[in-house]
């Protein structure tokens, strides 16, 4: 079997399983553009694996394998800023959430004594 | 010495202090005649009844937040209710209500007024301050001091989204208040041992070393290295 029925049979795998997820209204949408341009890439580069040498030898990296690497790599730490950012912002607004209804509640409690 | 204060604002962040809080709230009570209210940082004791019977409005939040989620609760209630001046206090008897005038003298000439007893502290606490003062630039005796008085421009800054996500009322609060360039004055004040519980900051070396990261790295990112803090 040729490395290239097996990267491609990744591949496809990852992106059906990405897009049912998708359609499946698993992800949230503004998440879901993201894994649709990994489905995308990994369809990609399951098919045509040559692509990473291309640009391997376009970006002048002698051992191609590592800017696989490096860019899976990048994108993961991006996707996980991304995610810390997010859940930064989520904490913001749970603590202002709980917050506020503290207030109410006491104001409400004030009233009845 | 009885002084009517309506637009004033007592904040007390409690957490399981049931033994001391409805003392604390009393012995305000009998000195001046002011608005009492208790944050209660999701007590699984009787601290909510206990206040509210003391007279105290409770705030009761649905989950921990810390401590100055707690207190935070209690500036955006002073800024709904436009409160002119918040006093915040600990629920644990540490701080004295004969502070309170003192606070509320001197508020009147700056934006924040801080009850200091920098005496208090071990060698450790000591080392760790100095080590804050250089990295903020904040020249103040007590960082951590939970006695405040703070007016009402520093009220809406600290009740605003910017101040949300701060763990503790000490250098994260300080620096956002010095940076707006409200004016920070201390107070000599008098303070007792703890006569219940413990330092929330202070209790175990995990909880210390998070402090102290988490402190660090809010001095390197906000702090103005050298620049030294204006304090009358």
């Amino acid at each position: 079997m040729s490395y290239q029925i097996t990267s491609a049979t990744l591949g496809l795998c990852l992106a059906t399983i990405i897009l049912w997820l998708i359609r499946r209204d698993h992800l949230h949408s503004r998440h879901g553009f993201w894994w649709l341009l990994v489905a995308l890439g990994v369809m990609l580069l399951g098919i045509f694996p040559t692509i990473i040498d291309k640009l391997a030898i376009f970006f002048g990296v002698s051992y191609p394998p590592t800017l696989l690497f490096i860019l899976g790599m990048g994108m993961i730490l991006i996707k996980v800023i991304n995610i810390d950012l997010h859940q930064s912002d989520l904490e913001r607004k749970i603590r202002s959430l709980a917050q506020r209804m503290a207030i109410l509640e006491g104001e409400k409690q004030d009233k009845i004594l | 010495m009885e002084s009517s204060c309506e637009s004033v604002v007592i904040l007390i962040p409690a957490k399981n202090e049931v033994q001391t809080v409805g003392k604390v709230i009393d012995e305000i009570k009998s000195k001046l005649s002011a608005t009492i209210v208790v944050i209660d940082d999701a007590s699984t004791d009787d601290t909510i009844k206990t206040a509210r019977r003391a007279g105290a409005i409770v705030l009761s939040l649905p989950f921990s937040l810390g401590a100055w989620g707690a207190i935070q609760t209690g500036l955006r209630y002073a800024a709904k209710h436009n409160f002119k001046i918040a006093i915040t206090m600990d629920a644990d008897g540490q701080h004295e209500a004969d502070s309170i005038p003192i606070l509320l003298n001197a508020i009147h000439k700056c934006d924040v007024v801080i009850g200091a007893y920098p005496q208090r502290g071990s060698l450790s606490r000591q080392i760790a301050w100095q080590l804050f003062r250089k990295l903020s630039g904040i020249n103040l005796e007590d960082l951590t001091s939970g006695l405040r008085a703070y007016n009402s421009k520093a009220i809406e800054l600290l009740a605003s989204k910017a101040a949300t996500l701060l763990d503790y009322q000490d250098m994260g609060v300080l620096i956002l208040l010095h940076s707006a360039g409200l004016q920070i004055v201390e107070v000599p004040t008098l303070m007792y041992p703890r006569s219940n519980g413990h330092s929330r900051i202070f209790n175990s070396w995990w909880a210390v070393g998070k402090y102290m990261l988490c402190t660090g790295i809010l001095c390197l990112a906000h702090g103005k290295y050298g620049k030294k803090c204006r304090t009358k």
